[in-house]
């Protein structure tokens, strides 16, 4: 099998990063998240490898928070679409978890499938390689098993590295993956070693059967409960490896401008306001409740999966205190008979 | 669902149109006619499916089309309620601009044919019906009796009056019924709300589809009022309305329980709607 040694990894991301951009899990400052590995600040900076998910999950790298879709000239005499925007660059992401390339089977779903093809996601990500680093300990919030996800076989990865402790074991997974493993050849060992022992979750969910049981539980009295104390700051939404929901909106000078996409939040009013007054979800209960099913109900029967990869990053993040495995587990609880 | 394969082609950048005519329907309702620069319409549209308008630099918003005339244009009824709205409400004959589409199911005209139609509109609501109206009057042996209802606020605000009072009813088996909701000195026609107006028509659904839209408390308490009537849920057909961005079903906030109205809507039977969230 192939290896690379820790001695060797700084020396493997430079060489990455002449392959590609790379974006790798720093801790910069108060944040951390992906950023490029070129922008690294050996004093500043700390690469987080052996962190249980940065703050920041990857989805920026194939779905940015802002990204530019054409730009027009316009007024009254006339209006032309000046540049239709794609980026192709090719771009490396090393030391992804199994949940966030979970998520990342989400986005393609949702903007490969079902009708259209998005082609701003399908350049950036048809350009992205994906290392994943392989989870044997989990964390205080992991839960990505009870989302039907195994932590030490990452989905979607191009290649898996494995932490044995002094070395990665390096498994490449497609052709992208031989790419950069010949690339790589210089810095990797042929030698045998063990990967390390799957450790207990400490979080226990149990997600089975609960999109089933929420079908008949839009009305249920539970939702005032659980989101009384929601202050509606979409901070859930911004950390969420999943969470894909876009606006568009135009930026213009005089006659020029173009149109963006960013990212926006379910957990706003905004996000379902009509011209005209009428709100389908004005209230705050009702927005909460759209989330929560559409993580736990309305994706799955959509896309045959939760839209949860169980990172736990949201529970760290919530200022209220929200935790999505107990809503999970109140659901479970929940009495659905008449009158409930 | 059929899988479209990219050309590579972005399906959220528009064609350029230019406006060749305005009309004034209502104080607030104007119709605008757009035919590509190239020539032609931008894109074929069904009767119900929707278009995504753009005029730079404001803003885009998702219409329905309320007909396409051939290759010559595409007509767009759109009332002025908000910002978007306000600053289309002010160009002139001769502005171009952004159309992207078309988007949505449509409503299912093949389904309809050999059954008799009733319509039943509120407010601007006519605007999405009619090109489903328009549509069995083009192709007027393929239905049968066609019955129209229709209310708005005032005299003023009633939409199409030209089709409404003087075309529609000299077609043939046809029947319509306005409403407004408050008494009018020069109104000599019904007064009130349009579900009690049609419990008062009381039309049978013998053979029937009811087609229904209008705004959101209209909509459902003319389905209970068709409900009530006999109407069986395969019988009835509304057509939504959520906020859009993108019209292909990815951006998400026009989801009703899983469904998204940009694309797996905006029509749906009563059968359908039954099983999604009552959020609309």
């Amino acid at each position: 099998m192939q290896i690379l040694s820790k001695s060797k990894l700084n020396a493997a991301l430079d060489l990455l990063s002449r392959q590609a951009e790379l974006f790798v899990p720093l801790a910069r400052g108060e944040e951390s998240g992906y950023y490029p590995w070129k922008s690294y600040q050996a004093g500043s900076d700390q690469l987080m490898l052996d962190a249980l998910n940065v703050m920041l999950p990857p989805k920026g790298v194939v779905f940015p928070q802002t990204e530019r879709i054409y730009s027009f000239t316009g007024n009254d005499k006339g209006v032309e679409i000046k540049e239709s925007f794609e980026n192709h660059d090719p771009r490396i992401i090393f030391g992804i978890r199994a949940c966030d390339t979970a998520a990342l089977d989400c986005f393609d779903d949702v903007f490969l499938t079902m009708g259209y093809v998005d082609s701003l996601y399908a350049a950036r990500r048809e350009n992205t390689t994906i290392i994943a680093h392989a989870c044997y300990r989990p964390g205080d919030n992991c839960f990505c098993a009870a989302m039907g996800i195994d932590p030490t076989e990452p989905t979607k990865a191009d290649v898996i590295i494995r932490d044995t402790g002094d070395a990665y074991i390096w498994e490449s997974k497609t052709d992208k993956g031989d790419k950069l493993t010949a690339a790589l050849s210089s810095l990797l060992e042929d030698r045998e070693a063990a990967a390390p022992e799957m450790q207990a979750f400490k979080h226990q969910v149990d997600y089975e059967g609960v999109a089933e049981k929420l079908k008949d539980m839009f009305e249920h009295s539970i939702w005032d409960e659980l989101s009384q104390t929601c202050q509606t700051c979409g901070i859930c939404t911004y950390v969420c490896p999943s969470c894909y929901c876009f606006d568009i909106q135009v930026k213009s000078w005089g006659d020029e401008g173009y149109r963006f996409r960013c990212y926006d939040s379910c957990m706003y009013p905004e996000y379902t306001q009509m011209a005209g007054g009428h709100n389908p979800r004005g209230d705050s209960r009702e927005r909460f409740r759209n989330r929560f099913l559409h993580k736990l109900e309305f994706f799955k029967e959509r896309y045959g999966k939760p839209l949860c990869t169980g990172c736990g990053r949201c529970i760290v993040a919530c200022p209220a205190g929200i935790d999505i495995t107990q809503i999970i587990k109140q659901i479970k609880e929940a009495d659905t008979s008449a009158g409930a | 669902m059929p899988e479209h394969k990219c050309d590579c082609e972005n399906p959220l950048v528009p064609g350029i149109v230019e406006v060749i005519d305005i009309k004034d329907e209502t104080p607030d309702v104007k119709s605008f006619f757009v035919r590509s620069v190239d020539g032609g319409v931008p894109f074929n549209v069904m009767p119900g499916q929707l278009g995504m308008v753009s005029l730079m630099p404001v803003g885009e918003g998702m219409y329905s089309v309320s007909w396409q005339e051939e290759q010559e244009y595409l007509q767009f009824a759109i009332k002025r309620v908000g910002l978007m709205t306000d600053e289309l409400h002010r160009i002139e004959v001769g502005q171009k601009l952004g159309v992207r589409g078309p988007y949505g199911n449509g409503f299912p005209v093949e389904e309809c044919k050999g059954r008799d139609m009733l319509f039943i509109a509120g407010g601007i609501g006519l605007a999405p019906l009619r090109s489903f109206i328009k549509y069995c009057f083009k192709h007027r042996r393929d239905y049968g009796r066609i019955q129209i209802i229709y209310g708005s606020r005032s005299y003023n605000d009633l939409c199409f009056k030209d089709e409404l009072f003087d075309k529609w009813p000299r077609e043939q088996d046809t029947e319509v019924y306005t409403t407004i909701d408050n008494p009018e000195a020069a109104w000599d026609g019904h007064v009130g709300f349009v579900p009690a107006y049609l419990e008062e028509i009381s039309p049978s659904p013998e053979g029937k589809i009811a087609v229904v839209c209008g705004p959101p408390i209209m909509i459902k308490f003319v389905l209970q009022s068709l409900e009530k009537m006999g109407y069986g849920d395969e019988q009835v057909i509304s057509t939504l309305e959520m906020r859009m961005k993108c019209g292909i079903g990815k951006c998400g906030r026009c989801n009703v329980g899983s469904e998204y109205i940009c694309l797996d809507g905006p029509v749906f039977t009563l059968a359908q709607l039954k099983k999604l969230p009552p959020e609309w």
